[in-house]
């Protein structure tokens, strides 16, 4: 059984770019990148004509917008005013929402579609700081399904047989988009759909179908000079008391954690956990030797050991995550210690120059991700290590002498 | 002046604390041997409304939706922030909600707090378990409150109904950036990691000291505290929350197909010091003619 009577009121897929005073942060091309190689094959696949729009707020942004259609949008819709140079959930939320329902904007980028158009068919918003809260508010004005963190995209004809939203029949949803996110522990993978509640006791149309997408997780496409769109121009109606929250300052600061400039990263997982406090402390004199930073696996940022209240305060901070959910780094050299190497840590540092792992257990993925493999426990490794380290600087110094 | 009513949101999660914590042998979380306790994020926006109680002398509400277990981690809420009332919305049509579904049922569980109107809520800036992040924002949004993501820290001056907070944003390739903004009271603020409240002046030291005496023998017979709702009771429309009101749906779990090999290792036994001192004249070579300043 077929539901096609609202086919045609969800057209295009929207993305919600996000920069910094006229720059694109990086998510925001991958996202196109990932969106157009969607919208290729979902054009080809349905012989549809459906866009990729991406969507911009702030001021003096119009250089970027046509930079957006380089990188694979088709279109871009725009708001610009100096009220809007930097992002605040209230009105950011009420443009967006206010643009995504926009018939005469459609109308612009594609009339055949702009008749029967409600909302879009999907959105893609950035899961950072900014787009995680402002896919979560947007996708409340419009009333619809949001899956988080997401990794991989697939677009596809699905048989759902659910109890709530097909009273439990088998039905067919078309164009249904497969929302691919990891787990915290990195090694689940949770496939998200948003759908319509065809239960006709409670029956509902959810659309559009949206997710936050990790940075760092798709390509953006190659810069196409030669690529040509349309870009409209968004007058966004707006309250006085939308525009209640003020900004009064905003100051750049370094992190403590410097991942950029060091040489040398080592990291830690939960193999430290016969003896935390003890392993910490010769994982630090081990990043002294080195002069490295010190990183740490996902799992490690949830606290869980009853150690001392500064080592905590100091190494289990998210602001030490490497991995999806924290930062990716490039070390010439990165030393993993007691990590197990699920997929989210992989990706936030798998492009290090030369990798060490430290691990007893040579069955853990962390084996395929590295050039040395250390296999043996810390606590016997590490001391060995400082001692030999210790030793050749020492070397170095009386040659010099 | 007027005085201030909070509330704080907060979810009962699987304790990843060492000893705790189960995992399964493909390392995926043994759920039916791990135990539940407060999240840790939710335990920092607990302590984000103390805050308000012992600057501000606040009225403190915490409310959760959950399994009838849950009360134990409203237990906990209450230990951290002296809270006066505790909510429990508890109902089997609220199971499998998704972020959508569970903010509307917070949203009215907040209409039913004993006071005319809350001045802020606060939640955790996302539960380390589902860690989509997205409750917090949607219930701000169906409240109608302005919101204010991952603040650090946050004073309220309560005679012109405003809140300044300072937030702290990390662009993607650009820098991290702490924002200072002021917004006019009712607020929703998710509270960042990094929070850490201080309190400054000797009074609030003296109030500090108070109210965590009274939050111990207030958390001993938290009970009385307690309220539970149904659906019913919340008066919430049952199409709009559990899974009839989730426009989403968990379509399938799967393991994560182990990536190719991407470098091939040597290895080395990690017993064997002549090996040892290889790795480090590698790693010397690596960083290029080492480290020595």
């Amino acid at each position: 059984m077929t539901t096609t009577t609202s086919e045609g009121n969800y057209r295009h897929l929207y993305v919600i770019i996000e920069h910094e005073e006229g720059k694109p942060i990086p998510v925001s091309l991958e996202m196109l990148g990932e969106a157009r190689r969607l919208m290729n094959d979902f054009n080809k696949k349905y012989s549809s004509n459906e866009k990729v729009i991406a969507v911009v707020l702030g001021d003096n942004v119009r250089k970027l917008c046509e930079e957006l259609l380089l990188y694979g949008a088709d279109a871009v819709i725009y708001a610009e005013s100096p009220e809007l140079r930097y992002t605040r959930n209230l009105i950011d939320t009420k443009i967006i929402s206010q643009i995504a329902l926009d018939k005469e904007c459609v109308a612009k980028i594609s009339p055949d579609y702009a008749e029967q158009f409600k909302k879009p068919r999907y959105m893609f918003f950035a899961a950072d700081n900014i787009g995680r809260h402002l896919s979560s508010t947007v996708l409340a004005e419009l009333e619809s399904g949001l899956a988080s963190d997401i990794n991989k995209l697939v677009i596809e004809d699905l048989e759902i047989k659910h109890e709530h939203k097909t009273k439990g029949q088998s039905m067919n949803y078309e164009k249904i988009l497969e929302m691919y996110r990891p787990d915290f522990s990195g090694f689940l993978w949770t496939t998200i759909l948003c759908l319509d509640n065809r239960n006709p006791a409670i029956e509902r149309e959810y659309h559009p179908q949206a997710c936050s997408i990790i940075p760092g997780v798709f390509q953006p496409l190659t810069r196409d000079a030669t690529k040509k769109g349309i870009i409209v121009d968004y007058v966004p109606k707006l309250e006085e008391q939308d525009l209640n929250v003020k900004i009064l300052s905003r100051k750049v600061i370094k992190s403590a954690v410097d991942f950029d400039t060091r040489k040398a990263i080592i990291s830690f997982g939960r193999g430290i956990k016969d003896s935390p406090e003890e392993n910490i402390k010769l994982i630090e004199g081990l990043a002294k030797q080195l002069d490295a930073e010190i990183g740490i696996s996902l799992p490690i940022s949830k606290k869980p050991y009853a150690i001392d209240e500064t080592i905590i305060s100091t190494y289990m901070i998210t602001d030490r995550v490497i991995g999806t959910s924290g930062r990716r780094v490039m070390p010439l050299l990165y030393v993993a210690v007691g990590i197990s190497g699920a997929m989210q840590h992989i990706a936030g540092m798998k492009e290090s120059e030369f990798v060490i792992a430290i691990n007893p257990d040579e069955n853990s993925p962390i084996k395929d991700e590295c050039d040395i493999f250390i296999k043996g426990r810390m606590e016997d490794v590490i001391p060995i290590l400082i001692e030999e380290l210790r030793k050749q600087k020492n070397l170095v110094m009386e040659v010099r002498k | 002046m007027g005085s201030l009513n909070v509330a704080v949101i907060i979810k009962l999660e699987p304790d990843f604390s060492e000893g705790n914590v189960s995992y399964n042998s493909d390392g995926t979380l043994n759920r039916a041997e791990t135990k539940s306790i407060l999240g840790p994020h939710s335990a920092i926006a607990s302590k984000a409304a103390f805050y308000s109680k012992v600057k501000y002398g606040a009225r403190v509400s915490v409310g959760t939706m959950g399994p009838p277990i849950a009360d134990f981690a409203l237990q906990q809420a209450q230990l951290i922030c002296d809270a006066d009332e505790l909510h429990l919305y508890s109902d089997r049509i609220f199971a499998g909600a998704d972020t959508l579904a569970t903010a509307e049922v917070l949203k009215t569980g907040m209409s039913k707090m004993e006071v005319d109107k809350i001045d802020i809520v606060f939640s955790g800036y996302r539960a380390s378990d589902g860690e989509t992040g997205q409750t917090g924002p949607q219930t701000a949004w169906k409240l109608g409150y302005t919101f204010l993501g991952n603040v650090i820290d946050y004073d309220v001056d309560l005679e012109r109904q405003i809140v300044t907070a300072k937030r702290l944003i990390t662009l993607q390739g650009f820098y991290d950036i702490i924002e200072e903004v002021e917004a006019p009271l009712p607020v929703f603020i998710t509270v960042d990691p990094s929070y850490k409240p201080v309190f400054r002046t000797v009074l609030q030291r003296l109030a500090f000291v108070k109210y965590q005496k009274e939050a111990k023998e207030r958390a001993q017979n938290y009970k009385k505290y307690l309220k539970v709702f149904n659906a019913q009771q919340l008066g919430v429309d049952p199409k709009f929350v559990g899974l009839p009101g989730s426009p989403t749906i968990v379509y399938k779990v799967e393991k994560i197909p182990k990536a190719k090999a991407s470098r091939k290792a040597e290895i080395v036994d990690g017993s064997d010091p002549g090996q040892l001192r290889k790795v480090v004249a590698r790693m010397s070579e690596v960083l290029g003619g080492m480290m020595i300043k």
